[in-house]
């Protein structure tokens, strides 16, 4: 899932406060999920935004709206009367959904709410840790499912690092060493065998690395 | 951040089956926000109501 954060009021009101018109537009999806940019988030900014306007005698329309995803087309049908007569659009999607409007309505100003920090899970209702960065190239499946590329500091292939101690990271007592877990992993798992095997060179052309990626389908 | 007082926000818990409780509490944060006098979206949107009666005028 992508997790993002809500940018400082301040900001946002610095982004819009010079239109006469606003729309708040919200994604329900992901960034719902992290309770940043829902449609009841956007309904809340929106209010927000229109306090601090009335406060500095500004005349901004602020509507706001939403839609379940920001980043497929069919989604934006029932919105888009709203969108068509915006003057601005505050997106609270994620990096993606920001991009998707500004590419649809190629004259109106999207502005983001957010920003956009990593793909991860959820915890629980409040914790969201990183967990995959779509490096392009998983190699789970000889880790006993923990991600070196993304859990470790270092993004080392092979073994944990000098600095792994009692379990923990050396860039934060609250960060588990990722090696170490893999380790306990593997060990619950009898594969310690797989541990002893030396990762070949990753093929970090598949990752962002190699530049900005796509994926097509065959046969359309 | 817009510039109105936290003391203006508050959060009760009570069960549906307190009435007498509700009636306190209404009675109660009335009479505080009452005695903190109007907010400053109160002002503002005065001021607001100001400015286009006497563009009105003006017209």
């Amino acid at each position: 899932m992508i997790v993002g954060e809500q940018k400082p009021f301040e900001e946002i009101w610095g982004m819009v406060k010079d239109h006469k018109q606003l729309t708040v537009f919200g994604c329900n999806t992901c960034v719902a999920v992290c309770q940043q940019g829902g449609n009841k988030e956007a309904e809340i900014l929106a209010s927000l935004l229109r306090m601090r306007a009335t406060q500095e005698g500004l005349e901004i329309e602020i509507k706001n709206g939403g839609i379940e995803r920001q980043c497929e087309h069919p989604f934006f049908e029932s919105a888009k009367d709203l969108l068509d007569q915006s003057e601005a659009v505050l997106s609270m999607a994620c990096g993606i959904g920001v991009q998707f409007i500004a590419a649809k309505y190629m004259s109106t100003p999207v502005y983001p709410a957010l920003n956009t920090t990593f793909l991860g899970d959820v915890q629980t209702d409040w914790n969201f840790t990183e967990k995959c960065q779509a490096c392009g190239d998983c190699v789970l499946g000889t880790t006993g499912g923990i991600c070196p590329v993304s859990r470790c500091c270092k993004r080392l292939f092979n073994g944990p690092c000098g600095g792994s101690s009692k379990g923990k990271c050396e860039i934060s007592k609250e960060l588990d060493c990722a090696w170490q877990l893999v380790v306990d992993r593997l060990e619950a798992l009898g594969k310690l065998d797989d541990y002893e095997k030396l990762a070949p060179v990753k093929d970090w052309s598949k990752d962002r690395a190699g530049g900005p990626r796509s994926f097509k389908l065959e046969g359309f | 951040m817009v510039g109105i007082d936290p003391a203006r926000l508050e959060f009760f818990n009570l069960s549906a089956a307190q009435g007498p409780r509700w009636a306190e509490i209404c009675t109660e944060f009335t009479r505080k926000i009452s005695d903190m006098g109007p907010s400053p979206i109160w002002f503002a949107l005065q001021k607001r109501k100001e400015s286009a009666k006497n563009e009105k005028q003006a017209a």
